[in-house]
């Protein structure tokens, strides 16, 4: 009988040991410390069960943070993953031809930009006395659509989902401009002779050759709805009021602000159960349409 | 040949692989666990691990500020380093972050093996929830003669507790008045208002004149809580306000609260459109500028004023006074200085280098070059600047002080407040309904408090 190989699990023993050290073990501990009353200078914990979840639920801010987190969520689906794909069939086209790839680094380099200098630089142009947006709208004669854009209540959130709209869009589309070229071209052009017009070929043979790469791409969109802070924390913190609160901030502010370190180990576990929900509900529902 | 270097590259990159892993372990030692800004925070926030000195050769001292942009921080480093030279047996490593993030990490900083030795910390309830988990050292027994009787008894109560304990000394006295534009007034024949009636009808003026009046930017939430505070100072009694401000007792149920937030409303009415959409230092700019008549700044952005136009022809006078049941004899500011840890190892080293830093003689050199005083006596006896003379001797004649109402709450009524204050700013909620939110979390911090 041949011996059991087991040289191969040693080869994957130094991943294993890291992904649990850096993975597993902190949401396990995490898990453990929500349901716990510290902070990040007190010498001891103390107990408090369901407490924390129970103050998280019934916080006057809660409602707010589901919201302008589903907000980031639907609204970045449309525009990130959507109109990125558009795009990216745009510049996989004839239309477009050689210039496909300018245009496509052109629509990439901002999501090279770190996150915190985007977020100063749009805190400038949001500025409602000497920012560019009001500037430009005085100028062109739109003044009565000047805002105070950050601070206004309303208005805030939509101004970082913007801003993010315009960071990442161009990364889906160079995920799925990728996908596209995978699509071998033997089909396209068999579609061709049968007289399929350009839109016709996007939908029937493009698209959905390139379904796992969508499906990926809106995984990760989703989860980063839900995990979203940098962006909120360089332009308004939340503010004003609570109004562009998320629960990644309000995770950092509970940790470090209101030294309540047990409040912010129940978002985490709160984000984390809606970000593997979320991830499990769309692969089983594409794997459906698979069978 | 080509076999074996490629076996070579392989071994070396394992060996790399797994010397990572060990290095990594070394770091994580009180990290909690939780999100990746724990981990990272604390990893920028420690020093490089200071060994032991066995044989007791050199000192170090670990000193965290929140003073990174010049000239103030030349200023320290110049100190510092002189100090250093006179003390060859001490090395002091310097860490420095900006206001808010200072604010996060020296949380996560003190509660680890790696606390800087001494450290800038706020006084009132900043400082004192650190006092509760004995992470700040008692300076009583060494604020004792010559010290003491150097040092300004006014400011020095900012950094004493309830029970008598001394835990810091000031580094920069700090005042919040109006400050505003001479020539404007002048243009305009307006007077310095003394009362609050006085100070509106002049903002009214400037208005119908298309001036705006005040300068203002709450985006970072603490200006509009300076105005709320000094308001409350008006209206509610100081025991009243002492017994609201202890998280184990407070209540917030005077009328006077809910008061000052209607004044604050009247305030509003006269600032620069957009108020939650800028920051306080962009509001300035409109002052400095000479496009708005006032600017409600602390004593500290003089400094600022004087860089962004020096030209310009400005005044200082105190806030309004309105009759009600409160201390008009308050002047809204506070020291902010710094503290020494309770986990230092060399507790009498910090103490005689804060003496000296916060000294007199040091003191007078950063009123010259940085335009800050400290809390010893007479540091202005070099100046020639008028602007920061007077300024100095409103500080010395304050009978006392009215702590920044920010850094006087709890945690979780502190951003309740602020979080009003905000609102009520854009006129999304009356201060009848903010009042009433406020109430409800003053009642949980106080079962929340240890």
């Amino acid at each position: 009988m041949k011996k059991k190989n087991i040289a191969p699990y040693f080869y994957i023993l130094p991943g294993l040991l890291m992904v649990l050290c850096f993975v597993y073990i902190p949401i396990i501990v995490n898990c453990v410390y929500s349901f716990f009353r510290l902070s990040s200078y007190s010498s001891s914990m103390k107990f408090v069960g369901f407490s924390n979840f129970k103050r998280l639920f019934t916080n006057d801010v809660f409602p707010i943070m589901i919201r302008n987190n589903i907000y980031y969520c639907v609204i970045s689906l449309i525009v990130q993953v959507g109109f990125g794909t558009i795009l990216a069939l745009l510049l996989e086209s004839k239309l477009v031809g050689k210039a496909g790839g300018f245009y496509r680094n052109v629509y990439f380099i901002p999501s090279l930009i770190s996150l915190t200098a985007v977020g100063l630089m749009f805190s400038f142009i949001y500025s409602p006395q000497i920012g560019l947006l009001n500037t430009f709208l005085k100028n062109v004669g739109l003044v009565n659509l000047q805002q105070s854009w950050l601070g206004d209540k309303k208005l805030a959130i939509f101004c970082i989902i913007a801003m993010s709209q315009w960071q990442f869009t161009g990364y889906i589309t160079l995920l799925m401009v990728v996908a596209f070229q995978n699509v071998p071209q033997d089909y396209l052009e068999a579609a061709v002779i049968d007289g399929a017009g350009p839109i016709r070929r996007a939908i029937s043979i493009c698209l959905p050759l390139a379904k796992e790469q969508l499906l990926v791409c809106s995984i990760i969109t989703v989860i980063g709805a839900f995990k979203l802070f940098t962006e909120v924390y360089s332009t308004t913190s939340g503010g004003p009021g609570n109004n562009s609160q998320v629960l990644g901030l309000f995770l950092y502010q509970n940790a470090f602000l209101h030294d309540d370190m047990g409040m912010a180990a129940a978002t985490g576990v709160l984000i984390f159960a809606i970000t593997v929900t979320a991830s499990i509900i769309q692969l089983r529902v594409t794997r459906s349409g698979q069978e | 040949m080509k076999k074996n270097l490629k076996k070579a590259i392989c071994v070396g990159m394992a060996c790399m692989m797994a010397a990572s892993l060990v290095a990594c372990s070394g770091n994580t030692s009180s990290s909690s666990g939780s999100a990746a800004p724990t981990t990272a925070a604390v990893q920028q926030g420690s020093e490089a691990v200071v060994p032991a000195p066995a044989s007791g050769e050199k000192k170090v001292i670990k000193l965290f500020h929140r003073f990174p942009d010049d000239p103030c921080n030349s200023f320290i480093e110049k100190k510092v380093a002189e100090y250093e030279a006179a003390h060859p047996d001490i090395t002091i490593e310097i860490s420095s972050a900006q206001n808010q993030p200072y604010k996060e990490k020296i949380k996560v900083v003190v509660g680890s093996d790696e606390c800087p030795d001494i450290f800038f910390s706020w006084g009132g309830e900043f400082s004192e929830r650190f006092i509760r988990e004995n992470l700040i050292m008692d300076l009583t027994s060494y604020m004792t003669g010559e010290w003491a009787d150097s040092l300004l008894q006014t400011q020095m109560v900012e950094y004493t507790t309830a029970d008598g304990m001394i835990y810091g000394v000031p580094f920069r006295l700090d005042a919040k008045l109006f400050f505003y534009n001479k020539d404007i007034f002048e243009d305009q024949g307006l007077k310095v208002p003394t009362t609050w009636d006085e100070f509106i009808d002049a903002c009214e003026a400037l208005k119908s004149a298309g001036i705006t009046p005040i300068a203002e930017g709450n985006q970072d939430q603490w200006p509009g809580c300076h105005y709320v505070g000094t308001l409350n100072q008006l209206l509610v009694a100081d025991d009243v306000r002492a017994k609201d401000y202890n998280p184990k007792t407070g209540e917030f149920t005077d009328p006077g609260y809910a008061q000052a937030l209607e004044y604050y409303q009247q305030l509003v009415a006269y600032m620069n459109p957009g108020v939650n959409g800028q920051t306080h230092d962009m509001a300035r700019l409109g002052f400095t500028q000479g496009q708005t008549g006032l600017l409600y700044a602390e004593l500290v952005e003089i400094t600022n004023i004087k860089q962004e136009n020096a030209d310009l022809n400005w005044g200082m006078f105190n806030f309004p006074l309105i009759e009600g049941a409160g201390n008009p004899g308050l002047l809204t500011g506070s020291p902010e200085g710094f503290v020494v840890s309770a986990k230092t190892r060399y507790p009498d080293e910090c103490v005689e280098f804060l003496k000296w830093f916060l000294g007199p003689e040091a003191g007078a050199e950063q009123a010259e070059e940085v335009g800050w005083f400290n809390a010893s006596k007479g540091v202005d006896k070099n100046l020639t600047d008028e602007s920061l003379k007077e300024a100095y001797s409103v500080m010395v004649s304050a009978e006392e002080m009215g702590p920044w109402f920010d850094s006087s709450l709890y945690s979780t009524v502190c951003d309740a407040y602020l979080t009003a204050i905000s609102d009520v700013t854009n006129g999304d909620v009356t201060p009848a309904d903010a009042m009433t939110k406020i109430q409800r979390i003053a009642k949980e911090a106080q079962t929340l408090v240890e």
